[in-house]
C-alpha cells in the first residue's frame, strides 16, 4: 500500500518533468552551496592546522603589546635587556631563552663581479644568540653558526633563492644589508637554515629571512626614559623561550610574567600603557579555533538561508500542484482514497524532492567543492603563504554530506506539511466541482 | 424484504447555507433502488439530482433523513468509513471521465483497489480483466490523454467495477460525448446491468431510458413519477 502510494507520487513527479526540476533545482543549489562551502571551510581548517603543527609546542614568544582578545605584539618596543634573558634562563621551567632583536631593512644588496649590483626588496633581520636555532629548531644545512662580534649571518634556504634559483646564495657570499635609517650593514654568509616550518603562513614569526649576532649588529641606547642615565643598553624586541617540556608551558609563562612583572629591566623600560604578551602553541590553537568558528556559524547561516529557501521553493510549488489537481484529488477521495493517502501522496512528492535535492545536491557540491580548493590552493600560493610543497588539500567534510541530505528530506517533508493538508482537507463535493 | 434493496433513502432533506440564506434542494426524498435495477435519475437542471447522487455516493451528508446501502444505515459512518464504503460498495462515473492524468488506464483502473487494500498479486489481473470486458485491453499502457472520449468513459467504467461495488452511480456519463459514442457507453452499462450490477444513471436524454428498467424524476428538490 505505501509502496504503491510511494510509486504513484514519483509518477506524478515524472509527468511533471520540468516542474519537478525546477523545483529539484532550488535545493540542490541550496545544499550544493552549503557543500562548496563547508568543503573550502574544512579544507582550509585542516590546511591551516597542518601548517601551525611545526610550531614548537614548547615555545612561548614573548613581546610586549596590548593583552587584548586577541594579544597583539608590537614589535617596535626594545625592552628586554641581557640581564633579563639571564633571569628568565634561570626560571625552574625554561629550557633556553633566546632574544631576539628585530632589524628592519630595505635593501639587499650583491656585488656580481666588480661593478654591477643585484638588489633585493628588505625584510628583517633578526639579531640573536646561537640558543634561537635551538628554540625554533631550525638546522644548519650547509656552513656553521655564526661568531658573537662579527660580520656573520646565517640565511634561510628561502632567503638563499632571494636573487632566484641561477643566482642561489651560499656559504662565504657577502651581502649588503641597508637598514631603514640608511646604514649598510656588511654581512657574510656563514650558514644556511632550513626549517620544515618554511612553508607556514605566519612563517614570519618562526622562520626568519636572516639571523646575524648581537653584536655589530644590534645595540640600542637608552637614556630618555631610565632615569636620565646614559647607558649604553642593548634591549630586545621579543625573546623566545622554550619551556622543558609540553606540560610545563603554563607554568613557565605563569614564571615569566612573574618575574617581567616584578624588577625586571624589561618593566621599566616598557611604556606603562603596554602590558606583556605571551604567545603560545595553545594560544594560535584558540586563535585558529575562533576563526574557525566563524567558518562554521558561516556555513550554518548560509546552509539555514538555503533550505529556507529551497523549503519555500518546495511548499510554492506543492501548493501549486495541490490547487492544480484539486479535481484529480475529489475524484481519488471518491474512488476510496483516505484522506491520510491524500496527504501521503503529496507528502512524499515534496519528501522525494527534498531528498533528491539534497543528494544531487552533495553530488554537485563535491565537484564545485573540488573546483573551489584548485582555485584557491592556486590563490594561496599566488599570496606567496606557502612554497610549492604544501598545497592546499581536498577534504570533504563527510558530517556536512550526511547534514544536508537529511535536512534536504526534513525540508521536503516540513514544506509538503501544510500543501498535503489542504490537499487532505479538501470537501470531495467541492474538489469534483472545480474547474 | 429490504434485504434486496441496493439503497434505501428515507426522508432525506439537504438544505444548503449560503450567503443569502438556506437553499432546500432536496426536499423529503424517499426511493429504493433493488439490486439488479438500471434506475435513470431526469430532472430539470437544478432539481437536485447531483446533490442526490453525492449524498448516495457517501461524498456528503444529508441534512436529515437515513440512507442505507447494502442496510448499512450511512448516518452512522465516520469520514473514514464513509472513504471506506465509497472504495468497496460505490462506482462513480463522471459526465467528465475523471481519469487520474499521470497514471495509464490500468493504473486507473488498479486504483480503487489500492485503496480498499486489495493484495498487489490479482490487483493487475482483474484489471485487465475488466479493461477486456471493456474491448479497450489494447490501450491499458495508454495515458488517459492519449485516449479518445469515449475510450477514457470506457477505462472509468472498468474502474468503477474494479471492487465489485454494489452500486454504480453514473452523473451524466454521456454528457461529454457525442451521441453515437454515447450510445456505445450505454450499451456497455446495459451489459454490466444484464450481468447483475445496480446502476443509477443521471441523464438529461430521455432517449436512454429505453436502456433502463425505471426512472425516477426529481422536481424542485423533490420526488415524482411523472416527469
Ligand atoms: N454547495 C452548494 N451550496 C448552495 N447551493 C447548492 C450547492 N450545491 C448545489 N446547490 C444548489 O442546489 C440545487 C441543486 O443542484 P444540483 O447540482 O443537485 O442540480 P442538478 O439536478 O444536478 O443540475 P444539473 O442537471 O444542472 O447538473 C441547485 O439550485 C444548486 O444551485
Ligand atoms: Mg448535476
Amino acid at each position: 500500500m505505501i509502496s504503491d502510494i510511494f510509486t504513484m507520487s514519483l509518477d506524478a513527479l515524472r509527468s511533471r518533468k520540468i516542474r519537478t526540476f525546477l523545483t529539484l533545482l532550488g535545493v540542490i543549489i541550496g545544499t550544493g552551496s552549503v557543500i562548496i562551502v563547508a568543503t573550502a571551510g574544512n579544507s582550509l581548517k585542516v590546511y591551516i592546522k597542518e601548517q601551525w603543527n611545526f610550531f614548537d609546542p614548547t615555545g612561548i614568544i614573548i613581546g610586549v603589546g596590548t593583552n587584548s582578545k586577541p594579544p597583539q605584539i608590537t614589535f617596535t618596543e626594545k625592552v628586554f635587556t641581557d640581564a633579563d634573558v639571564k633571569k628568565i634562563e634561570g626560571l625552574p621551567h625554561i629550557k633556553g631563552v633566546a632574544p631576539v632583536g628585530i632589524i628592519a631593512f630595505k635593501k639587499v644588496m650583491m656585488k656580481e663581479g666588480f661593478l654591477k649590483w643585484q638588489t633585493k626588496q628588505g625584510g628583517t633581520m633578526w639579531a640573536s644568540t646561537p640558543e634561537l636555532l635551538k628554540v625554533l629548531d631550525l638546522k644548519l644545512v650547509s656552513g656553521e653558526i655564526f661568531h658573537e662580534g662579527k660580520n656573520e649571518v646565517l640565511i634561510s634556504e628561502g632567503t638563499a633563492q632571494m636573487f632566484g634559483k641561477d643566482t642561489s646564495l651560499s656559504v662565504g657570499d657577502t651581502l649588503y644589508v641597508q637598514q631603514i635609517t640608511g646604514r649598510i650593514l656588511k654581512a657574510k654568509i656563514v650558514g644556511i637554515y632550513n626549517s620544515s616550518s618554511e612553508s607556514n603562513i605566519l612563517s614570519k614569526l618562526t622562520v626568519p629571512a636572516m639571523i646575524g649576532p648581537v653584536d655589530p649588529y644590534y645595540t640600542t641606547f637608552f637614556g630618555s626614559n631610565v632615569g636620565g642615565l646614559l647607558r649604553k643598553v642593548t634591549a630586545y624586541t621579543i625573546l623566545y623561550a622554550a619551556a622543558v617540556d609540553t606540560e610545563s608551558v603554563n607554568k613557565a609563562q605563569v614564571e615569566i610574567l612573574e618575574y617581567l612583572n616584578g624588577a625586571s629591566d624589561a618593566n621599566k623600560y616598557k611604556d606603562e600603557k603596554t602590558d606583556f604578551v605571551f604567545i603560545t602553541q595553545e594560544y594560535i590553537q584558540e586563535r585558529i579555533e575562533q576563526i574557525l568558528s566563524v567558518v562554521n556559524m558561516f556555513i550554518t547561516a548560509i546552509a539555514v538561508v538555503s533550505l529556507i529557501v529551497g523549503g519555500i521553493g518546495i511548499a510554492n510549488i506543492m501548493f501549486a500542484t495541490v490547487t492544480e489537481r484539486t479535481r484529480e484529488i475529489g475524484t481519488m477521495m471518491a474512488i476510496g482514497a483516505k484522506r491520510r493517502i491524500i496527504m501521503q501522496l503529496f507528502l512524499y512528492q515534496s519528501a522525494i524532492i527534498g531528498l533528491l535535492g539534497g543528494i544531487l545536491g552533495c553530488i554537485i557540491g563535491a565537484s564545485g567543492g573540488a573546483f573551489i580548493i584548485q582555485i584557491l590552493g592556486n590563490y594561496v600560493q599566488e599570496l606567496g603563504f606557502s612554497t610549492s610543497s604544501a598545497h592546499l588539500p581536498l577534504i570533504y567534510p563527510m558530517e556536512w554530506f550526511v547534514i544536508a541530505t537529511i535536512s534536504g528530506l526534513l525540508i521536503g517533508i516540513l514544506a509538503g506539511v501544510i500543501p498535503a493538508r489542504k490537499a487532505a482537507k479538501m470537501d470531495p463535493v467541492v474538489a469534483l466541482r472545480h474547474e | 424484504m429490504t434485504d434486496e434493496y441496493a439503497i434505501e433513502v428515507r426522508s432525506v432533506t439537504k438544505v444548503y447555507q449560503s450567503g443569502k440564506g438556506e437553499f432546500r434542494a432536496l426536499h423529503n426524498v424517499s426511493l429504493q433502488i433493488k439490486k439488479g435495477e438500471f434506475v435513470a435519475l431526469m430532472g430539470r437542471s437544478g432539481s437536485g439530482k447531483s446533490t442526490l447522487m453525492n449524498i448516495l455516493g457517501c461524498l456528503d451528508r444529508p441534512s436529515s433523513g437515513d440512507v442505507l446501502l447494502d442496510r448499512e444505515n450511512l448516518s452512522r459512518l465516520t469520514d473514514g468509513q464513509l472513504a471506506e464504503v465509497r472504495g468497496k460498495k460505490i462506482g462513480f462515473i463522471f459526465q467528465t471521465f475523471n481519469l487520474v492524468p499521470t497514471l495509464n488506464a490500468l493504473k486507473n483502473v488498479v486504483l480503487p483497489m489500492i485503496f480498499v487494500g486489495v493484495p498487489k498479486a490479482s490487483r493487475e489481473h482483474r484489471a485487465l480483466e475488466l479493461l477486456r470486458r471493456m474491448g479497450i485491453e489494447n490501450w491499458a499502457t495508454h495515458l488517459p490523454s492519449e485516449l479518445s472520449g469515449g475510450q477514457q468513459q470506457r477505462v472509468s467504467i472498468a474502474r468503477a467495477l474494479s471492487n465489485n461495488p454494489t452500486i454504480i452511480l453514473a452523473d451524466e456519463p454521456t454528457g461529454n460525448l457525442d451521441s453515437k459514442t454515447g450510445e456505445k457507453v450505454m450499451e456497455f452499462l446495459s451489459m454490466i446491468n444484464k450481468e447483475g450490477k445496480t446502476i443509477l444513471l443521471v441523464t438529461h436524454d430521455p432517449l436512454l431510458t429505453r436502456y433502463t428498467t425505471r426512472t425516477i424524476y426529481l422536481k424542485d428538490g423533490e420526488v415524482s413519477d411523472r416527469p
